[in-house]
C-alpha cells in the first residue's frame, strides 16, 4: 500500500461517526413492518392457453388475408416529370494547381502519431503498475 | 461467507433479525460513506435507513455472483442519487464549512482531511470510486459494478482521482514545511 492509500484510509477512519441506538431502533422497527417481496415467478402456461393463443393467431391471419383479397388493386399514375430544358448552367473553368508542399505536414503527422503512441503506452504502464 | 449465505437465506424467508445480523458489519461503513455525501448528519442517517429497508425489501433480487457489500453500496449510491434532487449536496458545492457534517465529524488535525479535499476536487462518481477502492478495498471490477461503469472507465478515473489528491496532499505538505522553516 502506498503513502496516499494509507493517508486515505487513515483519514476515512478519522471521520468519527457511529450508528446511534436511536437510529438502530428506528431501523429495526422499520424492518419489522416490511416483508421481502418475492420474485415474480413465471408459472408454466397451460395447454388451453396455448390452444386459445393459436386459434386467435390463425383467425387474425385469415381475416387479414380475406380483407387483402377483397380490395381491388390500385393503379398508381405518376405524372410525367418536366425535363429542365430552359436552364443550362454555364461551365466554370477551374484553375487549380496540385499542392506539392505536403511533405513537411506528413512528417509532422507522423511525429504527432508517434508522440500519441508513446503517451498511450506511458499511461497504460502507469495504470498497470497501480492496479 | 457460509454464515452470510445462511443469513441471506433466513432474511429472504422474512427474518428481520437475520437481516439485521447480516448488515450489522456494514452499517457503520455505509453511514460513514453516506455522511460524506449528505448535507447533514440526519440526512445520512435517513439515507442509511432507506438503503437497509430497500435491501431487505428487494433481497430476492440479490445476485450471489456479487459480493453482498457491492450490492449494498450500489443501493446506497442509488439512494444518494435519488435524494440529491431533494436535499443532498453536490460534491464540490460545499463551501460553508459550518454546515458541512463531515467537518463536524473529523477530529482536529494539523492538515486537511483528504476526503474533504476529495469532496472539493472530485466529481461524485470519482469520489465514490476512490472511497470504494481505498476505504472499502473493493476491486476495480466490483467498483465498476457498483457505479455501473466499465472497468477501463473505473481504472482511468481512479488514476485521475489519485493524481488530483496526490497533488493536493503534496501541496499542503510543502506549505506546512515552508511554515515550519519560516
Amino acid at each position: 500500500m502506498d503513502n496516499l492509500a494509507k493517508k486515505l484510509r487513515t483519514d476515512a477512519q478519522a471521520i468519527d461517526c457511529a450508528v446511534s441506538e436511536d437510529l438502530d431502533d428506528r431501523i429495526r422497527a422499520s424492518l419489522q413492518g416490511i416483508t421481502p417481496e418475492p420474485l415474480a415467478s413465471s408459472k408454466p402456461k397451460s395447454f388451453s392457453f396455448w390452444f386459445a393463443s393459436s386459434l386467435t393467431g390463425v383467425a387474425a391471419a385469415a381475416a387479414f388475408i380475406a380483407i387483402a383479397n377483397l380490395r381491388t388493386p390500385e393503379t398508381v399514375v405518376t405524372p410525367p416529370m418536366p425535363t429542365p430544358t430552359a436552364f443550362v448552367l454555364p461551365m466554370i473553368e477551374l484553375k487549380a494547381k496540385t499542392a506539392v508542399l505536403t511533405a513537411p505536414l506528413e512528417q509532422e503527422i507522423k511525429d504527432l502519431q508517434s508522440d500519441i503512441k508513446k503517451a498511450e503506452e506511458a499511461v497504460k504502464q502507469d495504470i498497470d503498475r497501480l492496479f | 461467507m457460509s454464515n452470510e449465505n445462511s443469513l441471506i437465506e433466513a432474511a429472504k424467508r422474512g427474518s428481520a433479525t437475520a437481516f439485521t445480523d447480516l448488515v450489522g458489519g456494514y452499517r457503520e461503513g455505509l453511514l460513514r460513506f453516506l455522511l460524506t455525501r449528505s448535507s447533514s448528519y440526519a440526512d445520512a442517517e435517513d439515507a442509511l435507513q432507506d438503503t437497509l429497508i430497500n435491501a431487505y425489501r428487494y433481497l430476492h433480487s440479490y445476485d450471489r455472483r456479487w459480493r453482498f457489500s457491492t450490492w449494498l453500496y450500489r443501493i446506497a449510491i442509488n439512494n444518494v442519487v435519488r435524494l440529491k434532487s431533494v436535499d443532498t449536496v453536490e460534491i464540490g458545492d460545499i463551501h460553508d464549512e459550518g454546515n458541512d457534517p463531515l467537518a463536524h465529524c473529523i477530529a482536529a488535525s494539523d492538515r486537511e482531511n483528504l476526503w474533504q479535499c476529495a469532496r472539493r476536487e472530485l466529481t461524485d462518481e470519482v469520489y465514490s470510486a476512490m472511497w470504494l477502492r481505498y476505504v472499502e478495498d473493493m476491486s476495480v471490477k466490483d467498483i465498476s459494478t457498483v457505479l455501473d461503469r466499465s472497468a477501463s472507465w473505473t481504472k482511468v478515473n481512479l488514476m485521475r482521482g489519485r493524481k488530483t489528491l496526490d497533488a493536493e496532499f503534496n501541496k499542503s505538505t510543502a506549505e506546512d514545511k515552508s511554515k515550519a522553516y519560516g
